[in-house]
């Protein structure tokens, strides 16, 4: 029963994982082409999209927390790993994990603070452009971090699975 | 009760939380002891969206992934062979400049070791280059080009000191280029003493690798002739750049497959994620220091210790030497220049000059322990221990030293292009 449940956690992780990379290259895609577009619209035919810049930089922030969400599940976020370089490596197994919970419960508390802050800006019902109101926009905010505790829960887990292996050795 | 967090958090930091973990972490806390809703924390975060130059950062980081996958790096290296190979110390040369200037493309992310590093080890032994001063070479010039645009360092710079990009970029140059001659001053006598190998100078080899590196080497006349002749703004220079690298790639040397564009997306969006997450954490952390009116607190304390500028610079430079060895460059910079900017000003000191000596201090960062990034990649990449290549890197490091002191105290190297 026990195993069955990280197992089941890991084929979501899995699924999201491919879905991610597909939505990451069709929205770098879109963003480039749209960019592109821009460019030419102004300087060869001096017109614009007002909303233009809005929309590219909106999208810069998506493919920013989306990316982020990423090196979560890669383990590539910028860190200073200096003392599970120097400690015994059971002592590293154990900061490790803690680093986890840590993680783990930070990106939960991002979670519930972004939720809020787009209820508010909802609330508020704020139009950005092209009548999108801005919660739209920001609601990349909890949905990526609500990814990230996601995947740090499934760090921690395999990180508690792996440990007694570590010490037996 | 939030010290003792505040340094149970810095231990986690140390012991490999990732960053934006902890600099999130003491903001949530800090504002929750002080009564502030939450949602604070991620207003502050949401001003990323509000930065035209962070479409710039995804960009140029994308172009410099789709390099490093082509095969832009062997072609440097050959032509810059033809060009140095026939001198003696050339080949040492070679390797500074094909460094530098592949740095500079695929904006300082550090895949020059890995994407040069295996070319260029047996090419300096091969020629009898002494095998400590080898590694040492292509260590501590994996980050040689930071000061070359369009390096993403540089742009997180701008963006947090509010300082032009393409002034910026002109403001690298000179110091840029120091930083290469004179390494390549002190690896020519290290070439001529060690007697070693040269090749002889063949005019249609010459002819034929500036043919076959065409593309790589207009790829800068294109994109900062578009900015400096204000055609194009950063950002829409970053996308252009970004149809060039794609369209040569793809269609002219046909070097990467269409096939490879998904994994080449991912890792660029991995590496901006990671940087750009830090920046949103830090606006929300430097919000707080400004709400503490930290900054002015420094200030003035430093104001009253501190008299002379050049005194400030001497121990600035001391303070991002050490800075630059436990933090990253982009964790450095979106922390540390926020804090500066203001003190620094205040000693009459030009930012675009500042940013040159922050970013050349983080340069040296790279590569001195206990964490220097070139360590550790050269380390995984050419399978020696990290000691080792830290003691091999410190000749160069001695000069980069001495290039530090020069570009801090001769502000003109800086500030020439840009007047």
């Amino acid at each position: 029963m026990s195993a069955s449940s990280p197992s089941n956690l890991k084929k979501i992780g899995h699924f999201l994982g491919n879905l991610e990379q597909w939505v990451l290259v069709l929205l770098l895609g879109f963003l480039a082409a749209f960019a592109v577009t821009q460019i030419i619209l102004r300087n060869f035919l001096s017109v614009g999209l007002v909303w233009g810049d809005d929309l590219l930089r909106h999208g810069v922030l998506w493919i920013s927390l989306l990316g982020a969400t990423r090196a979560t599940l890669e383990r590539k976020h910028i860190r200073i790993d200096l003392l599970p370089r120097i400690l015994p490596a059971r002592l590293g197994l154990i900061a490790d994990s803690v680093c986890c919970f840590i993680s783990l419960f930070v990106c939960v508390l991002l979670a519930w603070a972004s939720w809020n802050f787009v209820q508010g800006e909802r609330l508020a019902g704020d139009i950005a452009f092209a009548s999108i109101p801005y919660w739209w926009l920001e609601i990349i905010f909890p949905i990526s971090f609500g990814l990230m505790a996601f995947r740090f829960c499934l760090n921690c887990i395999s990180g508690l699975v792996r440990k007694p292996k570590g010490v037996e050795k | 009760m939030n010290i003792v967090l505040t340094l149970f958090l810095m231990v986690a930091a140390i012991s490999g939380a990732p960053l934006f973990v902890v600099i999130s972490a003491v903001a949530l806390l800090w504002f929750y002891f002080m009564g502030i809703d939450l949602s604070i924390v991620i207003i502050e975060m949401y001003r990323l969206a509000s930065n035209p130059l962070l479409i710039a950062l995804l960009f140029f980081a994308f172009a410099g992934y789709i390099l490093a996958e082509s095969g832009a790096g062997k072609r440097l290296v050959k032509l810059s062979t033809a060009i140095f190979g026939c001198v003696r110390g050339g080949l040492a040369v070679v390797a500074l400049l094909s460094c530098a200037f592949f740095t500079a493309l695929t904006g300082a992310s550090g895949i020059t070791i890995v994407a040069l590093g295996g070319l260029l080890l047996p090419a300096l032994l091969e020629d009898r280059y002494p095998e400590d001063f080898s590694l040492g070479l292509l260590t501590s010039s994996g980050s040689l080009g930071l000061l070359f645009p369009p390096s993403l360092p540089m742009i997180i710079y701008g963006v947090v000191a509010g300082v032009s990009i393409p002034q910026l970029f002109l403001a690298g140059l000179i110091p840029g280029i120091l930083l290469v001659v004179l390494l390549a001053i002190y690896s020519m006598y290290k070439g001529v003493r060690g007697e070693c190998r040269i090749i002889s100078f063949n005019s249609r080899e010459l002819l034929d690798t500036t043919r076959e590196t065409i593309w790589e080497i207009l790829l800068p006349v294109v994109v900062f002739g578009g900015i400096y002749s204000g055609f194009l703004a950063v950002s829409e220079a970053a996308v252009v750049t970004v149809m060039y690298v794609l369209a040569v790639a793809l269609l002219i040397n046909r070097d990467v497959k269409f096939s490879q564009m998904p994994t080449i997306v991912v890792k660029t969006v991995v590496m901006v994620g990671s940087i750009i997450i830090i920046l949103g954490a830090a606006l929300a952390f430097n919000s707080l220091l400004i709400d503490q009116q930290v900054p002015s607190k420094i200030l003035l304390w430093i104001q009253g210790h501190v008299e002379s500028k050049f005194l400030f610079l001497l121990i600035l430079n001391i303070f991002l030497l050490l800075v630059g060895c436990v933090l990253d460059v982009y964790s450095a910079l979106v922390i540390v220049a926020p804090l500066i900017v203001p003190i620094a000003q205040s000693y009459d000191i030009n930012l675009l000059h500042l940013g040159i000596i922050f970013l050349t201090n983080l340069q040296i960062g790279y590569s001195t322990p206990p964490i220097g990034m070139n360590l550790f990649i050269a380390s995984l990449r050419f399978e020696k221990s990290v000691l080792r290549l830290g003691a091999a890197s410190l000749p160069f490091l001695g000069i980069l030293l001495v290039a530090l002191l020069i570009i801090t105290f001769v502000p003109g190297l800086s500030l020439l292009l840009v007047r």
